[in-house]
């Protein structure tokens, strides 16, 4: 029987899960996801949260920030992994909220969600280094194939959640719902785009310098907010140096919660609360101090250096 | 005189797995990693103030850079210009800069090959050299950046520009002027780390500075791979050996312990010689960088550095940007506008194989 609390707790403390158990949780989160829709209805309040890359004492603190879950209802918009130390607490951490308060917790997916971009940013590096096989890593891209690509809040005039942007194969938001998300990202679609694509200004569609997604610009969501009676776009995929930052007459948001990006970045980060009559409250946080004695045991070297 | 050769714009050929097969066993593979091999272990045991001796080549080489630090020196990062970005827009004047004066820049070197030779190579190594400060794009820079400055240089090899005196300063003198270059540019301009693991990778942005400094260390007497864990040692060798500037670089830029941000380079400082680092060096560099497709998905063929035999025909994925006028702020790519939804739909339908896309 799966101890969820004995679980959270383990892994906030960085503490090992036995594979079995990282196993169960993922099967169960994975029945759960299978319900979903591929853009879940979230009620009001929720506090919307971007990019976390394995940064596991950041998103604590972002916990102790927009306060603790359930008592917060929450929604995370995606990569949850690669680069951090953590990525594999961090997720496993989000998914036990996930399977212990349903409600209270949605994880949609970004476009680190994916076995090709794990293998190349980290993610795949990290579960081979921690349990010496590629199984926990296997195991979490089957629950990423079943994370929901997107969320609205609140009803007319609500919020469109979504990881990267739009796509110029999507006019209406029940046209996501038609895609068949349970598969590894394609190179290219709807379903791609959604998941890769940055605003910019530019007049309608533009090539993205990433090679996936797209470009797009202030009139292609001025049409998309105006089509689907929504108000706001809250989106991540951007580092973004001030934590949030409205654009488009403030149709688009792009929120990013890995403060000091890398190590190195130097940025805060930010979350968003949307209330019950859908205003909009930032709260910013800066990077957790790292304790130094708390580093995990040392692993053997690469087989490089034998 | 030999022959004049035919020279041609090089072009990205690698794009799928089996391409990746096809490139590892190339003669371009072999060179290149023999170039390297031979680079490194021409300077095993020496320090960066080792005595190298002057060549007319080497000369040419260090003007050179001398020219683009020139470029970068006028083109200051204006405060404020742009805050929500991490790096800083006035790279790309920068780049655009040096891709304008390339053949200028590489004009001292191109006579050295035409006392000797007919036919002009800039073409082929203006792209090299243009390709090797970072994406003006995205900002970024990465160990494949680093690759093309060195395949600048097999392509000076090949042309028989060197000799084997040659190999020291093109660590010593020539390669350590590129990294003091990059290292200004990587502070001035919060280069983003291309392709970076995070802290799942050796570093975030540079290869060979950490084999060849292991090749420098090989045969010290008393330091050992774990003198890199003293702030102290640190301070005191980086500036006469390159393993130690890196780590002294990191130290600088992150801000917790190294264990944190750098476990690779922490668990190879538990290696027990700097012999065991230097080979493993080896075997890393072909496995992470050559053996890598997001890396040499963008590597760059030509008549010099032949493109692998039997690669899928389709190839040349430029992403790359053409340097017009910037409209924005993120990264505005190649003026190739879409017009619409539809011909932006089209155009995702029309393309087949796609190379790996940046996060």
């Amino acid at each position: 029987m799966l101890d969820l609390d004995k679980i959270i707790q383990d892994v906030k403390e960085c503490r090992h899960v036995a594979e079995q158990d990282v196993l169960e949780l993922c099967l169960k989160a994975t029945e759960l996801l299978l319900d979903e829709a591929n853009v879940q209805f979230v009620d009001t309040p929720v506090t919307v949260c971007g990019d976390i890359h394995g940064q596991l004492h950041d998103l604590l603190t972002l916990f102790k920030t927009g306060g603790e879950c359930p008592d917060t209802r929450y929604l995370f918009l995606g990569d949850f992994v690669d680069r951090g130390f953590y990525s594999l607490e961090s997720f496993l951490l989000l998914l036990c909220l996930k399977v212990r308060y349903p409600d209270r917790m949605t994880l949609i997916r970004g476009n680190h969600e994916s076995r090709q971009i794990t293998q190349v940013y980290g993610f795949y590096d990290e579960c081979v280094r921690k349990y010496g096989s590629a199984n926990v890593w296997r195991y979490c891209c089957e629950v990423f194939d079943y994370l929901s690509l997107g969320a609205l809040i609140g009803g007319a005039g609500g919020v469109f959640c979504i990881h990267g942007g739009l796509s110029p194969d999507i006019d209406a938001i029940n046209q996501i719902r038609l895609l068949d998300r349970k598969q590894e990202v394609p190179h290219e679609g709807a379903m791609c785009d959604l998941l890769w694509s940055d605003p910019e200004d530019v007049p309608g569609w533009a090539i993205s310098p990433r090679g996936a997604g797209f470009l797009f610009g202030g009139n292609e969501v001025a049409k998309f907010l105006e089509r689907n009676d929504i108000s706001l776009i809250a989106r991540a995929h951007q580092l973004v140096m001030e934590g949030y930052k409205e654009m488009f007459d403030e149709g688009l948001v792009t929120v990013w919660s890995a403060p000091n990006y890398c190590y190195r970045c130097g940025n805060v980060a930010a979350i968003l609360t949307i209330g019950e009559d859908l205003s909009r409250e930032y709260k910013i946080f800066e990077a957790a101090i790292q304790d130094a004695t708390s580093i995990p045991s040392k692993k053997p070297v690469t087989d490089y250096f034998l | 005189m030999s022959e004049p050769i035919s020279f041609v714009i090089p072009v990205k050929r690698i794009l799928t797995p089996e391409d990746l097969t096809k490139w590892g066993e190339s003669e371009t593979y072999k060179k290149l990693n023999a170039f390297i091999e031979r680079l490194a272990t021409s300077i095993k045991g020496l320090t960066n103030e080792a005595e190298t001796g002057a060549s007319e080549i080497i000369d040419a080489l260090l003007a050179m850079l001398d020219g683009i630090e020139t470029i970068l020196s006028q083109h200051p990062v204006v405060e404020d210009a742009n805050t929500s970005r991490f790096g800083k827009v006035e790279f790309r004047d920068f780049y655009d800069d040096v891709k304008e004066q390339v053949v200028g820049l590489l004009a001292p070197i191109v006579q050295i090959y035409q006392k000797t030779a007919y036919g002009d190579p800039t073409v082929e190594l203006a792209a090299y050299l243009s390709e090797s400060f970072g994406n003006r794009t995205r900002i970024d820079y990465g160990s494949g950046h680093e690759l093309n400055f060195m395949a600048l240089l097999l392509c000076l090899d090949e042309l028989r520009l060197f000799v084997p005196e040659d190999d020291k300063a093109l660590v010593l003198k020539v390669f350590i002027r590129y990294m003091a270059l990059m290292r200004r540019l990587q502070r001035e301009y919060w280069l983003e780390p291309a392709g970076s693991h995070g802290v799942w990778g050796l570093d975030d942005y540079h290869f060979l500075p950490f084999l060849f400094g292991s090749w420098q260390l090989y045969t010290h007497p008393n330091l050992r791979p774990k003198s890199i864990r003293s702030q102290d040692m640190v301070d005191m060798f980086h500036p006469k050996y390159m393993y130690f500037e890196c780590i002294n670089f990191i130290n600088e830029v992150k801000n917790v312990p190294l264990r944190w941000h750098s476990p690779m380079l922490d668990d190879i400082s538990g290696v027990k010689t700097w012999a065991k680092v230097a080979e493993g060096m080896f075997k890393m560099f072909k496995a992470e960088v050559l053996g890598k497709l997001p890396v040499m998905q963008h590597f760059l063929f030509g008549s010099i550095l032949v493109v692998p035999v039997g690669i899928s025909e389709k190839g040349d994925q430029d992403d790359d940007c053409c340097g017009h006028s910037l409209l924005n702020t993120w990264g505005d790519c190649c003026g190739i506008k879409v017009p619409s939804a539809i011909g932006a739909s089209q155009m995702n339908k029309q393309q087949g194989i796609k190379p790996i896309p940046f996060d």
